[in-house]
């Protein structure tokens, strides 16, 4: 029905069109005469734009057969919402342009017009071929040469605003060269896309650096554009008006470049943190794992040495993924795929102390935890180190001059440093590479094997101090207890004289808690602790004579 | 060698096609386009959807499985987490990082750990026990809680509308 309707409409405009040339000649017999009155009657010029715009619909339809054959749904819906845009920005620029409105000026944005259409069915195709699983060589020949031909058409119009502009000054053919140089920069990103998919194509296996070089061409050719678009605003704010119409797409592409920055931005983070942070996975590892099929992409995961596509990567949750599956998640997302657990927090020091006690496939990988680099664990968790070391190192003496009546604990030296992970137990387990990879020779490994030397001096000199201050303690301590019986002796005598201050105070010797527990009981055993107070003022007696 | 996503979906494809999970068929509607699938559900057993054959397009992303597919019921279906237009609102089918209802925690949400199946098996699961604590038709939530008698009659009428009766 609607095939049928646009049949009759062409077949109408044609005969219209036929109807006003021949009634021209008919009327004017000679063709200047009768061209110029078609060209100065209005109606059979609304008959002529209407055969234009057939026509141009109809040269449409035919590259459309040529290069695309039968459009798809998506295709068809991404191409009227684009138009509708186009259209509406089309508008605007009329209204900007009106002094210029000329039917020249329609013609050139309908041709415009008209060619955006290819280019966006041009980059909708070139998407599709990632999603289909057969590409013919029909459809590589169709989209090369449709790409070249906007190509060339882009440049040669590109050109000829530019020689308009030198000659005559700028005018409405800046508009039209900035158009079609963001449109060249369109069929270029296009192409590389294209060039890349096909590449893609060729090769057996997957092709994991696929993604990083869209990344890129995005990220430059994103640039170009959103310098062309600034350009040409600042440009037009200059010679003409504000140029409303290209807000929209500006702000696009704006938006756009962002987007590709911070995805070039996360991807490297990502790929950092897969090199640094976690170890591949070898043959023999792989082997005990039960499941050995990527989660990722539902593919059997093998591990061949030395072959970068296929590298197998453990997160800290021991997990295995294909590198390159996790590093297309991770820029996304920074959790591990299977159980979330974020994986730029690293795991906490409670689980290195666990780990020998996991299951023995664990324990064939005890370069996990050290194979990360000192300095990337260090600012992680300061906290955790310090305190410990404060408390195993202070507990001690704090303790021990507590109870030494006179001396105050030495302030301690502040331990702003964590102490250096121990190697892993089992070195036999490692093979030379990872004994490598620990060892390093790169400029922070040697910087964090100096920093774990200095940590060590100092300790040692804080434990030279201790000994110092023990030494110190224990020479004191014989003499201080000499100086305790004395003073307990005299507490005793005290007692003994009923001074109820010292009764109640609490007891430093078993005996003398009897005593002050009950009056009661204090009678009854007055005798007993009486004799005890003679011996020791005996003993006292004794030893301060052969003290002088 | 063809895309990582389309690798993925013929792999998901082909275990769908040999280990079948009961009451559920999909596959993509066209052997050029591994992006657009089509499946039916039965409605599950013992709920008002018995024995109704649901009919719902799944379309996938270029880069699926980091993102979800979006799953869109071309049947008629009445349903508190199924969007009037046939959209469905569940939370395996949001990606972690936005949170169209605000509540649903990241551990139920998209990941590449799920997949086509998994997916399916949650939409009837959904079938036999709607949720109306976030319902993405509001009129059928409402009915859901208040007039259950009313609710499972529309829900047998859908079920004959969906077998052509």
């Amino acid at each position: 029905m609607v095939r049928f309707r646009s049949e009759l409409v062409i077949l109408i405009s044609f005969l219209l069109t036929l109807t006003v040339i021949i009634n021209a000649f008919l009327h004017k017999k000679q063709f200047y005469p009768s061209i110029v009155y078609l060209t100065k009657s209005n109606s059979s010029m609304a008959v002529i734009y209407l055969q234009a715009f057939v026509l141009t619909l109809l040269v449409g339809k035919l590259m459309n057969k040529i290069f695309f054959g039968q459009l798809r749904a998506i295709e068809l819906e991404h191409l009227f919402e684009r138009s509708w845009y186009a259209i509406t920005e089309t508008c605007l620029a009329f209204t900007v342009f009106r002094d210029d409105f000329s039917p020249r000026f329609v013609t050139m944005f309908t041709l415009l017009l008209f060619l955006k259409c290819f280019h966006w069915l041009a980059e909708d195709r070139v998407e599709y071929m990632e999603r289909s699983p057969n590409i013919t060589l029909l459809f590589h020949s169709r989209i090369v040469g449709l790409m070249a031909l906007l190509m060339l058409l882009d440049l040669h119009f590109v050109n000829l605003a530019y020689a308009h502009t030198m000659a005559k000054g700028a005018s409405v053919q800046l508009v039209f060269g900035f158009e079609y140089a963001i449109l060249f920069v369109n069929i270029l990103s296009t192409m590389t896309k294209y060039l890349l998919h096909t590449i893609d194509l060729q090769n057996e296996n997957p092709w994991e650096n696929k993604g990083i070089f869209i990344l890129y061409s995005d990220l430059i050719l994103g640039f170009i554009r959103v310098l062309l678009y600034l350009t040409f605003m600042s440009l037009m704010f200059k010679i003409h008006t504000f140029p409303l119409f290209a807000i929209r797409p500006m702000y696009l592409s704006l938006r756009s470049f962002k987007k590709s920055l911070n995805d070039v931005i996360l991807s490297r983070r990502a790929i950092r943190n897969l090199n640094i942070m976690y170890p591949d996975v070898t043959p023999e590892q792989l082997s005990q794992y039960p499941d050995t099929i990527c989660i990722i992409c539902r593919e059997e995961m093998t591990a061949q040495n030395g072959d970068n596509s296929q590298q197998i990567k453990k997160l800290p949750c021991d997990h295995i993924f294909h590198k390159s599956c996790l590093r297309s998640w991770f820029q996304r997302q920074q959790t591990c795929p299977t159980c979330r657990t974020s994986i730029l927090r690293p795991p906490a020091p409670q689980q290195q102390a666990n780990q020998p006690q996991q299951p023995p496939q664990q324990q064939q990988q005890p370069e996990t935890e050290p194979a990360t680099p000192l300095n990337n664990r260090i600012p992680t968790n300061p906290n955790f180190f310090i305190n410990n070391n404060r408390n195993n190192i202070g507990s001690i003496p704090s303790d021990f001059f507590a109870n030494m009546p006179g001396f105050a604990a030495p302030p301690l030296p502040p331990f702003a440093f964590m102490p250096p992970p121990l190697p892993p137990l089992n070195l036999n387990g490692l093979s030379d590479q990872d004994l490598n990879q620990m060892e390093g020779n790169e400029r922070h490994n040697v910087e964090a094997r100096i920093h774990c030397l200095r940590n060590i001096s100092t300790l040692l000199n804080a434990s030279m101090l201790q000994m110092q201050q023990y030494m110190n303690i224990c020479a004191a301590s014989s003499h201080l207890e000499n100086l305790t019986q004395t003073k307990t002796s005299i507490e005793n005598d005290l007692k003994f004289i009923n001074i109820p201050e010292v009764t109640n105070k609490p007891a430093k010797e078993s005996d003398e808690t009897v005593t002050s527990s009950t009056n009661v009981k204090q009678v009854e055993e007055e005798d007993e602790s009486d004799a005890i107070r003679r011996r020791r003022l005996q003993l006292f007696e004794a030893k301060s004579s052969s003290q002088n | 060698m063809a895309g990582s996503a389309l690798r993925r979906l013929m792999a998901e494809f082909k275990q769908l096609t040999q280990n079948p999970p009961e009451g559920i068929v999909a596959g993509p509607i066209s052997e050029d386009n591994f992006f657009e699938w089509e499946s039916l559900i039965t409605g599950p057993e013992g709920t008002p959807f018995e024995d109704g054959v649901f009919v719902a397009n799944l379309s996938f992303p270029n880069d699926y499985p980091l993102s979800p597919p979006s799953m869109k019921f071309v049947s008629e279906i009445f349903h508190p987490n199924i969007y009037p237009d046939g959209r469905v609102c569940i939370s395996i089918l949001h990606p972690p990082g936005d949170d169209p209802t605000g509540y649903e925690s990241s551990s139920e949400r998209w990941s590449p750990v799920q997949s086509i199946e998994k997916i399916l098996i949650s939409v009837v699961s959904m079938l036999a026990e709607p949720n109306d604590e976030s319902p993405a038709n509001v009129d059928a939530a409402k009915m859901y809680r208040e007039d259950r008698s009313k609710f499972n009659d529309i829900a047998r009428k859908s079920v004959r509308k969906s077998l052509g009766l």
